[in-house]
């Protein structure tokens, strides 16, 4: 068990900044997720904790050491490869015991048939254990990546998109397990990469949120979701994304209100921080919207935008209404009873509460910074 | 809101979408055509059959004739036809058995021993060095690579000259070690071009995954790579040995007795009063036969090694 330090870490494959001054820190026994997503550096970000990739500049240190001088098998990392890198002469069995026959562990063999047996078991690929990795379906060879760190103790877990090939069903069934073990009397220091946000949220202690080599924003599930420091961060958690709406700020009698680019869409936002004037975008999440069907009284301290139905989409017991609100687009999600018998250029009214208004700029320069309060 | 699993909103799982099973074919109109296409089918494939004894049997014949010739007296050694009564006294001449006595023996030994010797130096230092090359870029290694290479299509007469009196000087002149010093000039850049290739299509996350699992660098190279490269060695062990074997201007050129090679003394039954065809002729069937038994060894291997950069795994 470690802590795990990046700091400043640049590295450059020819002229491509694959990272950018990366910098997190991942806490002892804590679960720590990357998301980003394709390409913006997560397996290199690993590898350099890895020791596999040397970074151009910045250190990392593990447990309060620099381990710039310490060559990967002497880390007491465990790494699963994005590709799964399986040795292709050696069965499942075999595989999954490298680790623990290693000069560094070399335990005897009741012990390593003991540990491979039992992550074997809890992976569901106990009755492959002899089979050659050749004839694996990719989702078996994925769980036998996932088994050869699981098996072992480590300071670290480095875990690569490791529930990318699974199907739906089984993704959520080894999420809830590897969160079993993170969270579970080992509680060893897992650093887990993944572009899945819905992963991130339901495993992480904590998120960072990586792109074009940069991490935009490290902080619990609670703080990515309801403080998204930049635009990215707010539409890459959530489905269906945030809808996002560019206008500028005027002053109103002292406070500050938005005012979308064609006039259509008004909103007070009090907890901004910029002046009248600015052009900015403000993000509204489906769900923090409700439809208002004309019936029953306007709750107090909502506002009302007007629009008429752009698209519906059904997403099982909920739908999904894209509202056109003069040129802008904007998202909700209603019971499906709500929605009832509304079609395409139905009327429509929203309902937002002004508090769950996220303001960001408006410039790409700067990934559009959050402004809110 | 709080970040929780509603904010996922799979589809509902529609109904099974796979289709019904497409009624089956009436199975009278589809036959004929069927047996129609499977008659072309076969028709065509006895043909490239056919096609492939033919070519079979005359990329054969040379062999045939060298070894019909090995089996002709003297007086028959210029006739090409393949009815005579075949006689073992080439071979007993050639191995020294009747009374002219000959040092074929020797210089078969002394060739398997210069092959051999040259193999295996250049699998020492080559497969080191493919492995390097393949995964160690550095300013000016293609160069290095191309140098190495340049030694195979440099013209060995353009070096002879030198080499002799090189040889001559530093007593390594019809020496076994220098023969073998010499021939690395021909298997190399053979070893290291070819095994480097072998070595480039193994991904490097694997020496990746071996490190992490604990094991050095030299350990993750000799439990997971090497095995690994298995048929590209056995693939390259041959050819270098072919090429080796067939030398002919090093040996030439640099010995003269003690290190002498069968493809040098052959020359040795064209000169003198009578050339003796038949003679080369039994030399050279028995001077396949190493080369011949060593690719039968690793036969399991070269399907797949000499299909080179084909590997997967
Ligand atoms: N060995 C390498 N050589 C050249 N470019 C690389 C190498 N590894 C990664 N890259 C590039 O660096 C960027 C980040 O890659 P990566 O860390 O694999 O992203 P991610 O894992 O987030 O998809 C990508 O643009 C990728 O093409
Ligand atoms: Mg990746």
């Amino acid at each position: 068990m470690a802590t795990i330090d990046v700091r400043s870490v640049r590295k450059k494959f020819g002229k491509l900044v694959a990272l950018d001054d990366v910098s997190f820190s991942v806490n002892d026994g804590e679960f720590f997720c990357l998301l980003g997503p394709s390409g913006a550096g997560k397996t290199t970000t690993l590898k350099s904790i890895a020791g596999l990739v040397q970074p151009d500049s910045g250190e990392v240190w593990l447990a309060g050491q620099d381990a710039g001088d310490i060559e990967p098998n002497h880390r007491n990392l465990a790494m699963c490869f994005e590709s799964y890198a399986l040795y292709p002469q050696h069965n499942v069995f075999d595989n999954m015991a490298s680790p623990l026959r290693s000069p560094v562990l070399r335990l005897p063999d009741d012990q390593v048939r003991e540990r491979v047996g039992r992550t074997a078991e809890m992976l569901g690929v106990a009755h492959l254990l002899d089979r050659g990795v050749d004839q694996l379906s990719n989702g078996q060879r994925q769980r036998v990546a996932l088994g050869r760190v699981l098996v072992r103790p480590a300071n670290a877990y480095l875990l690569d998109e490791p529930l990318s090939h699974l199907d739906a069903k089984l993704r959520t069934s080894m999420r809830a397990e590897l969160k079993r073990i993170a969270h579970g009397d080992l509680m060893t220091t897992t650093v887990y990469v993944t572009h899945d946000y819905v992963e991130a949220l339901s495993l992480a202690d904590r998120i960072g949120v990586i792109k074009e080599g940069r991490i935009l924003q490290v902080g619990t599930p609670q703080q990515v979701w309801d403080t998204p420091e930049t635009a990215f961060v707010a539409q890459a958690f959530g489905k269906p994304r945030i809808s996002f709406v560019s206008g500028g700020l005027v002053s109103d009698n002292g406070t500050i209100r938005f005012i979308s680019s064609d006039g259509a869409i008004t909103v007070p936002v009090p907890h901004v921080e910029a002046a009248a004037g600015e052009p900015v975008r403000i993000g509204i999440r489906p769900r923090d919207l409700t439809l208002y069907t004309g019936a029953g009284p306007q709750p107090a301290g909502h506002e009302r935008l007007d629009g008429v139905v752009y698209v519906l989409e059904h997403l099982g017991r909920q739908t999904e209404v894209t509202v056109r609100i003069g040129e802008s687009l904007v998202s909700v999600v209603a019971p499906r009873n709500d929605v009832g018998g509304l079609t395409v250029d139905d009327k429509v009214s929203l309902l937002l509460d002004p508090a769950r208004v996220h303001v960001f700029g408006d410039s790409d320069s700067d990934d559009g910074r959050r402004l809110s309060r | 809101m709080g970040p929780t699993t509603e904010t996922t909103t799979e589809p509902m799982a529609g109904p099974a979408t796979s289709a019904p099973a497409p009624a089956k074919q009436p199975p009278t109109s589809g036959s004929t055509a069927n047996q129609r296409k499977a008659q072309r089918g076969s028709a065509t494939g006895l043909l490239a059959n056919l096609a492939l004894v033919l070519y079979f049997a005359f990329s054969l014949l040379p062999v045939l004739f060298i070894v019909a010739l090995s089996l002709k007296t003297n007086a028959e050694q210029t006739t090409t036809y393949l009815w005579f009564t075949p006689t073992l006294e080439n071979y007993q001449t050639v191995l020294g058995l009747g009374d002219g006595g000959s040092s074929y023996v020797r210089f078969f030994l002394a060739s398997l021993a210069t092959s051999t010797g040259a193999v295996l130096v250049s699998l020492l230092i080559g497969i080191p060095a493919a492995y390097a090359a393949a995964r160690y870029r550095f300013k000016g290694s293609e160069d290095l690579m191309f140098t190495l290479l340049s030694f195979r299509f440099a013209p060995e007469l353009v070096v002879i000259i030198p080499l002799g009196v090189i040889y001559q000087q530093i007593g390594l002149y019809d020496t076994i070690f220098g023969m073998v010093w010499v021939l690395q000039l021909v298997t190399m850049p053979l070893v290291v071009w070819i095994l480097r290739s072998f070595f480039q299509d193994l991904p490097a996350e694997l020496e990746e995954a071996a490190l992490l699992d604990g094991y050095t660098r030299s350990q993750a190279f000799l439990k997971i790579v090497l095995p690994l490269v298995r048929p590209g060695i056995a693939a390259v062990c041959l050819l270098a040995f072919i090429f080796a074997w067939n030398n002919f201007i090093f040996p030439f050129t640099l010995t003269s007795g003690d290190a002498q090679t069968v493809t040098v003394s052959s020359l040795a039954f064209l000169g003198g009063n009578q050339v003796r065809f038949n003679l080369v002729a039994a030399g050279a069937v028995m001077a396949v036969l190493p080369p011949l038994v060593l690719a039968l060894c690793i036969q399991r291997y070269l399907v797949r090694g000499l299909s080179f950069g084909a590997v997967k795994g």
